[in-house]
This record gives structure tokens, C-alpha cells and sequence, in this order.
């Protein structure tokens, strides 16, 4: 045997403490009807067990047509936001423990986008956003043969904002987003500030400009929304107000 | 179904596929399909590094970055290409870094480097510090880097397009790549694309283990698509079991924590390492570590109350040290086991990580049809593609070299093939195999459901093809995936609907992980010897009389239509280094 | 959707959905495209912000002055009258505070409000109506308090 645990790991799987819970999802199937409905699933899991996981055995063992989006299950590559109780989460960072699993959990797709189906919804307002704030390296001069340099401290600057996984929690958390979705939202303004704050780069002047426009900064209400949904522990809402400074006193 | 036409088609947009968009863009007009969202791909999951010899911190080279790799891969390395891998990471590393990257610094202001398992001074004397590394997200950071200057270049993507078929067009004799065929998730849509050249970059293979580091939608597409048109798959028996996994969930905590200065303790607290890799300990190649491990927990020495598992100890190390340069894996510790990185050892297990095999490429990322024709107009990079620079074990930081070192050679390649090629004719019906896959899965009426086969390969192939491998438990995986195959027939989906249909998808994935397992059984099977990650207990020696050479595997088709893995093998190319025995 | 069925509630039995001929999607307020329209305002909105708090913190000094004087001091609400209005509009000092505070109260109060018909009017003519309701009020609240301000007449009797 190559794993000679296995059978003990499956053993003891078996006499765990699985309980009971109701996940009451938000389905919307445009195939079926017009209108979306809550749906509730009762199942049997390990409370220690992630709310993707609750999702996967609904899918593969109750009804295959619930539809979302994942990938790694670690909270890495950002597929599975969804607003969880109401908040906005990462199915595969939240564990059912931590949500109190005594009432039903509901879940449904994040806020502000265009729903397609079930917890899949539109991205590309959301990319088209991020596009918008040139979110890559711009220099000037030619290039060094070696490495740029860049020191520690300039380095550590940017440090939180690098940390984005483009999940979109923070933007569907956002009120003003939800009733405007041409406002840039916070995950752009993010990734613009990853850059304007990195000492390399020569284009932050422009990103200020276009963040300064009708539907850039000034319309955040300062409300920490994204801030809690953030999945990553961005300050979202302290990355939005250093741009806001930037803007004002021009230094960055 | 629509046909679409572009010089260039990369299938995949992790970190192959977009370094390789990145330089086709600019060359020729480029497509990119991909089944996820580009920033989903799992080389953000990476963590670790990327290994070149900087020599920022202390003295390196890249021969001896040469040298590791071949005796890391236990000499079934093709040594030009890993010259070349070596030779060019520098580059590769300085490229990103131009891009944008955020690297973590020296004092001085260059990329700072740290050591990681396998990578040594002066051919093995001692560990050097190698890895350049932005904290323990350096495939987060690649992945973004590369998406960044996607963006900036206006790289054309399809996002949410599964490739399910290779099209191949024999023109005078000779079989050349003709395009691919996708169906949209969002609408259920089938599109050809006709291209005079596509890059494969669609990442492993992995999800046919339970535990294993890899992401749900890492299912062998791009090597299922090519096998089925009769190209072979090289090396398919040697996968990497990374050594520290989370317990029982097999997320992934990267070699770096031990780089760091993190050591693995048996359930008496001993340093277990010491006693099988005297001089590189914890650093010692994935294979050895992963296979210490299990040897301990086998002969009663594991930890927690079944035994089962280790312990990764950061405890020792700085607060601010973890903070500064391991912070997402200690959260993974405290969101997923609750657990206090600070205080207490972090329990692990091996996990399925990486496939070092896959469709066979040369140095310019050209596919081969057997041991040395080329398919015109047929690229693969990254892990999908074996070209062979991982030999019989990658050494960690090397798939992020990789991805970038033939990603960008196999851009740049099928840019140039694709300017001065002429258009090759589609076959008759392109879209034929997969318009009757997809209709034959919706329609389905059978009584076996897609989860249910899923895990129980899952379950046999962790239980007989993992780290510990004997003739008698290969048996008896290969026997449980042709009774698997069979029963596949049978498979039905719930969801009969167009738009979003991911249980259909789920069902062709199914079929794609099941082939290649197949594969990777029979090639395993045939492979009596132990090289690298592919250990056998009844034959515990490496022979490199029988078996320094690269396994290819086709598929062959009887003439009642049965379907078989046919072996063939192909020589290993040895410049520098002789094979010496591997000791860390 | 026939007549009959006028609820959008819930799946319709027999409606006449299905994968060829889908139902329409679940779409937010004005979504972002590639062709969102840029806006060449410049520094407006960063002015009206900036605005938004300094003219807060104006507004605490002269609004509690104001409150203070005429409710508290000087033997409070009693005191109030037609005489104290009209002896207190005699000094310019006052004119200004009182002009100051006008100003700016209705322009804070507007922006204010030009935010929130932002944030939640949803269709563009709501919008258009709301702000040219919001704005005509305004220009005509602050031209009539002005004019009354500077044209007071203390023997109007």
C-alpha cells in the first residue's frame, strides 16, 4: 500500500462528528424561469469541512445543475466569491463552523454584476475596470541590463495592495457600485494603487487622472465594506484614501 | 458552431500561456483560449520561488543550477535542455523584474534570493541561496505580472472556452496541426479555430489524486486532447508528491518554510530528516523527503492519534521573520486547521503536486509525434509539456523557470512558424468528435454518475499509485481504471441545459483524467525499477541499464475498436554528467 | 409573457423557457463597458469633495454660533423678534455670517444631495429630473436669501 493510512483517515471520517445543515442558495437558471428563487439543500458534513465543499457535495450528490465558479479551493486564484449570510466571502476560505451552521446558511451570487446563472455572474465590467486604470509597469528610458533597483522600504510600500487575487469581493460589497456599476470600484482603484505607490513606475500621474474622474474616488463613501469582505486582508478602503491624498497633494 | 480564424491559438492562460501570448501577441495575431478566467490559473498558487543563478547574495552559476536539475530529475533529464533552463532563467528572472514584478530585495536593492530543497553550491556541497522570491507568492505575483503586460500588449482572450480536440490535417504525408476545437461555458456554443500554430499550455493533471496540491480544474485536457489524435504522452509514471501538504486537504505549504529554516519532527520531536539526507536535511529533493516521510509514519513513528502525519515545525523562527516572508501559508494554518504557526507544528502529508511527464517537446517547444518527428504547427510549454528538463523529479522553483523559460520559447516559435507557414485545410466536419461527446453526455440516460467515478479513481489511485509503488498495487489500479472506463460509458448529467453546463464539463474532465491515468498506470507498470518520484518497492534500485531512457506512450485502437496504451521508449541525451548514485 | 401571468415571482408552469430561447438575465444598474463614456470635468468632483469637508467644518463654527446666539445667550428664544432680526441685518457683520452660512449650507446640502441622486437614482432620466429639481431649488433658495439679506427693510411696517 502506498498511503497505509488511508483506511484509518476514512475510519475516522466515519465516526466524526458530522451535522446537519441547510444551505439556502439563490438559484436563477435563465433556461427555467425568469426570476431567481431560493432553494434550500440539507446535507450532512463535518463542521471543520469549507462552504465550497457543502456546494461540491450538493452538485455531485443532489442536483448537478447548481452552478458556481471555483479552481484551487485555497483562497488563491479568487473564483468562488459569493455573498455568504449576507456578507461577501470566498466559499473556499469560509468553514462552516465559523458561520453558525444552527440556522441555514444562505448564499447567493455577489452583488452588482449581471447574473448568468445560479452564483455565476458577468465579470467583464468588473475586468473592464481593472483595464481601465493601466494596471501594469510603465518606464521610461531604456531598459538596465540587470535588475531595476528598488530599496526595502520603497519595496514594502506597495506591499498590501500586490496581494490582489481580482476576486471581485470588495467591489460587489460596495453600495455605490451596486446602484452605479460605472463607478471604478475598489478593486481597480486597488490595483491602480499597487502601482502608483511602487517607486519603478512612471505613469502615476495619469492613473490619478483617470481615477479622478466623475466615477473614480471621490465616489467612495468611506464605508469599510470592502475592507471586510477582502478575502486577503487588503486595507481596501485605506488604499482608496492614500490615492485620494495623492490626488490632492500630487506627491506619491 | 462558428469558425474563427487566427495565425496563432494558445490553449491556456496560466503562466505558460500567457508568457507565451506575451511574445506571440507581438508577432502574430494570437487567440487565447482558456476554460478559466487568466488571473484563476494555478500558477498563482506557486509559492516558493524561481530558481536562477543571480548570485545577488553568494557566489552561484548556472552550471551548477545545471547540475542540480539533472541529478534533482536522478539523470533522466535531457541535459541540453536543462543547460538551457539554467542558462536562460537569469533572463527570464530579469524579464519579470522589467515587467514589473515585485520581487523581495537585498539591502542593496537587487532580487533577493533564498535556498530551497535540491539546489546546492559546487555540485552538492552545500545549499545556496538561489530562489528569487516575492515573499510565499511568487506564482500569485508571476501570474499577475504576466495577466499585467497581457493587458498592456492587448493579448486577445476567450475566457470560459474548454479546448476539447486537437484538429490534425495530413498534408502530403506529413500530419500537421490544424486547430482546435472549444465549447463555450456561457453558451454551450462550439467554436473552431483554425490556426497555423497552437501552443498547448494547459497545466497538469493532478485532480485524478484525492490529496493533492492541485486546483479542481487541473484535469490533463490539453494532454487527453493530443493522445487521442495519436500523440504520444512521455514520462506519464512520474508525478511529484510535494512533502508538505495540509493534512488531509493537501494545500500546499511551500519548500520555502523549510528554505526558511523550518523542520519536519516525527511525533517524538526528532529531526527526522538528518538520518536520510545527512548534508541538505529538510532541503533534500521533493521525492527523497516525501518518501522519508511516509517511512516514518509507516514504521510507527508518525503523529496525532492515527499516526498518520507529520509535523512542519516553524515554531523556532521570528514571529516577524513568518510575517515577512511566509504570511499566506501561516494564515492557510490558522484559516483551514486553526492552528498557531507561531506556537505549534503545523501537521502535513505528502501531496500529489506536479506531473513531470506529458506531451514530449523539444528545446524550441515543438511537439513530437514519436521519438523525433516534429508536428508543424504543434507547441507546448509548461507542465503540460515534457521537454524533458524535469526528468524523473522537478526540483521546487523549477516549474516557475520553466513556464517561463519554454512559454516564452514556444511563443516566440510558433510566432515565427505561424508567419511564413501557409494555412492548413481543416479536416472535413471539424467539430464532429465534439459536437457527438457533448451530445452523447447530455442525452445520456445511464445510471453512473460523474462523482461517484471520479472518486473512486481518486481513491484507487492515491491508495495504489502514490508515493510507494509495487507491481501488485499497479495491478490493481490498472484493473480498477479499465472497469472505471468501462462504466464511464454509462455516465449521465443532470444538467442537460446550454448556458453554464460545468456538470457536462465536469463529465468530459472525468474522461480526460480516466485516459490518462490509464497512461500513467501502464507506463508505471512497465517501469521496474525506482528513479526520482516513481519509487517501486520490488525493485528499490535505480537501473540504468534497462531504463535511462523517456517512456512514450500512445494509444492504439484495435480493430474491434478496444482501446490500449501501446509503450515505445525514447534515449535520454547526456552531455556533461554521468549518472552518479543521488545522495542529499 | 402573456397578460395572464403579470407576477415575476417564482417559475411560471409551462412558461416558454428553455435552453434555446433563455429568459433574460439579471441585470444591474448601468453596467460598465468598453465604451463608458470618460468624463473631461477635471478637478470637479476632487473640488467638490475637498469642498465637502472644509465647508463641514465652517459650517460647525458659524451654525453652533448661530444656535448659541439666538437660543441660548442673551436670555434665549424669548428675545427673538421681528426688532432683534432687524437690529442684527443693521450690522454687516452679521450680513456676512449670515449670507456665509446660507451659501454655504445649500451648497453642502445640494452636493450632498447630487451624491445621493448618484449613488442611488438608477436610470439616467431619473437622474436628469431629480438634479434639475435639486438645482432649481438651490440656485433659487440662495438668490432669494441673498436678496432678502441685502435688501431687508427694517421699516417695511
Amino acid at each position: 500500500m502506498a498511503t497505509p493510512t488511508m483506511d484509518k483517515v476514512e475510519a475516522e471520517a466515519v465516526s466524526s462528528p458530522y451535522i446537519t445543515v441547510t444551505f439556502r442558495i439563490r438559484r436563477f437558471n435563465p433556461e427555467i424561469s425568469d426570476a431567481a428563487v431560493w432553494e434550500d439543500f440539507q446535507i450532512e458534513i463535518d463542521p471543520k469541512e469549507r462552504v465550497l465543499d457543502g456546494l461540491h457535495k450538493i452538485k455531485w450528490d443532489v442536483d448537478g445543475s447548481l452552478t458556481f465558479r471555483r479552481s484551487c479551493a485555497h483562497g488563491i486564484c479568487g473564483s468562488d466569491a459569493m455573498r455568504i449570510n449576507g456578507k461577501n466571502r470566498l466559499a473556499c476560505k469560509t468553514l462552516i463552523k465559523d458561520i453558525n451552521p444552527d440556522k441555514p446558511i444562505t448564499i447567493e451570487a455577489i452583488k452588482g454584476l449581471t447574473v448568468l446563472k445560479d452564483l455565476v455572474v458577468d465579470m467583464e465590467p468588473f475586468f473592464q475596470a481593472y483595464r481601465d486604470v493601466m494596471p501594469f509597469l510603465v518606464t521610461k528610458g531604456n531598459e538596465p541590463t540587470r535588475e531595476r533597483l528598488q530599496s526595502a522600504e520603497d519595496r514594502e510600500r506597495f506591499d498590501d495592495t500586490t496581494k490582489c487575487i481580482l476576486c471581485a469581493a470588495c467591489t460587489s460589497s460596495c453600495p455605490v457600485f451596486w446602484n452605479d456599476g460605472q463607478y471604478f470600484g475598489p478593486a481597480a482603484i486597488v490595483n491602480a494603487h499597487r502601482f502608483i505607490f511602487d517607486s519603478r513606475d512612471e505613469a502615476g500621474e495619469q492613473r490619478l487622472e483617470i481615477l479622478n474622474d466623475k466615477d473614480g474616488v471621490w465616489r467612495c463613501r468611506t464605508t469599510f465594506n470592502c475592507t471586510d469582505a477582502c478575502p486577503r486582508g487588503i486595507e481596501v478602503t485605506k488604499a482608496i484614501q492614500e490615492v485620494k491624498r495623492a490626488l490632492i497633494t500630487r506627491r506619491f | 458552431m462558428k469558425i474563427h480564424k487566427y495565425d496563432t491559438v494558445i490553449v491556456g492562460a496560466g503562466g505558460a500561456g500567457m508568457r507565451a501570448a506575451i511574445e506571440s501577441t507581438k508577432r502574430s495575431r494570437t487567440a487565447v483560449l482558456t476554460k478559466l478566467y487568466p488571473t484563476r490559473s494555478h500558477t498563482g498558487a506557486a509559492q516558493g520561488g524561481m530558481a536562477a543563478a543571480l548570485a545577488n547574495v553568494e557566489e552561484d552559476n548556472w552550471e551548477w543550477h545545471t547540475f542540480d536539475t539533472v541529478k534533482g530529475g536522478d539523470y533522466l533529464v535531457d541535459q541540453d535542455a536543462a543547460e538551457i533552463l539554467a542558462k536562460e532563467a537569469i533572463d527570464a528572472v530579469l524579464d519579470l523584474e522589467k515587467m514589473g514584478l515585485p520581487f523581495n530585495r537585498t539591502p542593496q536593492g537587487t532580487i533577493d534570493q533564498r535556498r530551497f530543497g535540491g539546489h546546492s553550491r559546487n555540485h552538492g556541497e552545500a545549499p545556496v541561496r538561489r530562489s528569487c522570491y516575492a515573499a510565499d507568492r511568487t506564482g500569485h505575483m508571476i501570474l499577475q505580472t504576466l495577466y499585467q503586460n497581457c493587458v498592456k500588449e492587448g493579448v486577445e482572450f476567450f475566457n470560459e472556452f474548454y479546448v476539447l480536440d486537437q484538429l490534425i490535417t495530413e498534408v502530403d504525408g506529413v500530419r500537421k496541426s490544424a486547430g482546435v476545437v472549444a465549447y463555450e461555458l456561457a453558451t454551450g456554443e462550439i467554436h473552431v479555430f483554425q490556426a497555423k500554430s497552437v501552443i498547448y499550455a494547459s497545466g497538469g493533471t493532478g485532480k485524478f489524486f484525492k490529496v493533492t496540491s492541485n486546483a479542481h480544474t487541473l484535469t490533463g485536457d490539453g494532454q487527453a486532447a493530443c493522445y487521442r489524435r495519436g500523440l504520444p504522452l512521455e514520462d506519464m509514471e512520474f508525478f511529484q508528491f510535494h512533502p508538505t501538504g495540509i493534512w488531509r486537504m493537501g494545500i500546499l505549504l511551500t519548500e520555502g518554510a523549510r528554505g526558511e529554516g523550518g523542520i519536519l519532527r516525527n511525533k517524538d520531536g526528532e529531526r527526522f530528516m538528518e538520518k536520510y539526507a545527512p548534508v541538505m536535511k529538510d532541503l533534500a529533493s521533493r521525492d527523497v523527503v516525501s518518501r522519508s516521510i511516509y517511512t516514518e509514519i509507516r514504521e510507527g513513528r508518525g503523529c496525532g492519534p492515527e499516526g498518520d502525519h507529520v509535523y512542519l515545525d516553524l515554531t523556532h523562527l521570528p514571529p516577524e521573520q513568518l510575517d515577512a516572508k511566509l504570511p499566506d501559508i501561516t494564515e492557510f494554518a490558522r484559516t483551514y486547521l486553526g492552528i498557531e504557526p507561531y506556537t505549534d507544528p503545523i501537521p502535513i502529508q505528502p501531496t500529489a503536486h506536479y506531473a513531470m511527464g506529458g506531451i514530449p517537446t523539444n528545446v524550441e517547444g515543438e511537439v513530437l509525434a514519436d521519438n523525433t518527428t516534429v508536428v508543424p504547427g504543434l507547441y507546448a510549454a509548461g507542465e503540460v509539456a515534457c521537454v524533458s528538463v524535469h526528468g524523473a523529479n522537478r526540483l521546487g522553483t523549477n516549474s516557475l523557470l520553466d513556464i517561463n523559460v519554454f512559454g516564452k520559447r514556444a511563443g516566440i516559435a510558433a510566432a515565427e512558424y505561424s508567419a511564413k507557414a501557409d494555412w492548413v485545410e481543416l479536416p472535413e466536419n471539424p467539430a464532429a468528435f465534439v459536437e457527438e461527446q457533448v451530445e452523447r453526455l447530455r442525452n445520456s440516460t445511464g445510471g453512473e454518475r460523474v462523482a461517484e467515478l471520479r472518486r473512486e479513481l481518486q481513491e484507487t489511485m492515491d491508495a495504489n499509485v502514490m508515493v510507494f509503488r509495487t507491481e501488485q498495487t499497479i495491478k490493481t489500479a490498472v484493473e480498477k481504471i479499465a472497469e472505471l472506463r468501462a462504466r464511464y460509458k454509462n455516465v449521465s448529467v443532470q444538467d442537460k441545459g446550454k448556458r453554464f453546463n460545468t456538470d457536462l464539463l465536469e463529465a468530459v474532465e472525468l474522461g480526460n483524467l480516466l485516459d490518462l491515468a490509464e497512461v500513467m498506470a501502464v507506463s508505471a507498470l512497465a517501469r521496474k525499477e525506482s528513479r526520482g518520484g516513481h519509487y517501486r518497492e520490488d525493485f528499490p534500485n535505480r537501473d540504468d541499464v534497462n531504463f535511462m531512457r523517456h517512456t512514450m506512450a500512445y494509444r492504439e485502437v484495435g480493430a474491434d475498436g478496444t482501446e490500449t496504451v501501446r509503450l515505445d521508449y525514447k534515449p535520454v541525451v547526456q552531455t556533461r554528467y554521468q549518472p552518479m548514485e543521488r545522495k542529499y | 409573457m402573456s397578460a395572464e401571468t403579470p407576477s415575476a415571482i417564482g417559475a411560471v408552469e409551462g412558461a416558454a423557457y428553455g435552453p434555446d430561447n433563455p429568459a433574460p438575465y439579471i441585470e444591474p444598474p448601468r453596467k460598465r463597458t468598453g465604451r463608458t463614456p470618460r468624463s473631461t470635468r477635471g478637478n470637479f468632483e476632487m473640488a467638490a469633495w475637498l469642498f465637502m469637508r472644509l465647508s463641514g467644518v465652517v459650517l460647525v463654527v458659524l451654525v453652533i454660533g448661530h444656535l448659541l446666539i439666538q437660543l441660548v445667550l442673551d436670555g434665549g428664544v424669548s428675545k427673538i423678534g421681528f426688532a432683534f432680526v432687524a437690529g442684527r441685518w443693521a450690522n454687516p457683520f452679521w450680513q456676512v455670517w449670515d449670507l456665509l452660512m446660507l451659501w454655504l449650507a445649500m451648497l453642502h446640502g445640494a452636493n450632498g444631495l447630487r451624491t445621493v441622486i448618484n449613488d442611488y437614482a438608477e436610470r439616467p432620466n431619473t437622474r436628469l429630473w431629480l438634479k434639475g429639481l435639486l438645482y432649481t431649488a438651490t440656485v433659487f433658495t440662495i438668490l432669494l436669501g441673498t436678496l432678502v439679506i441685502f435688501t431687508f427693510d427694517p421699516n417695511i411696517r
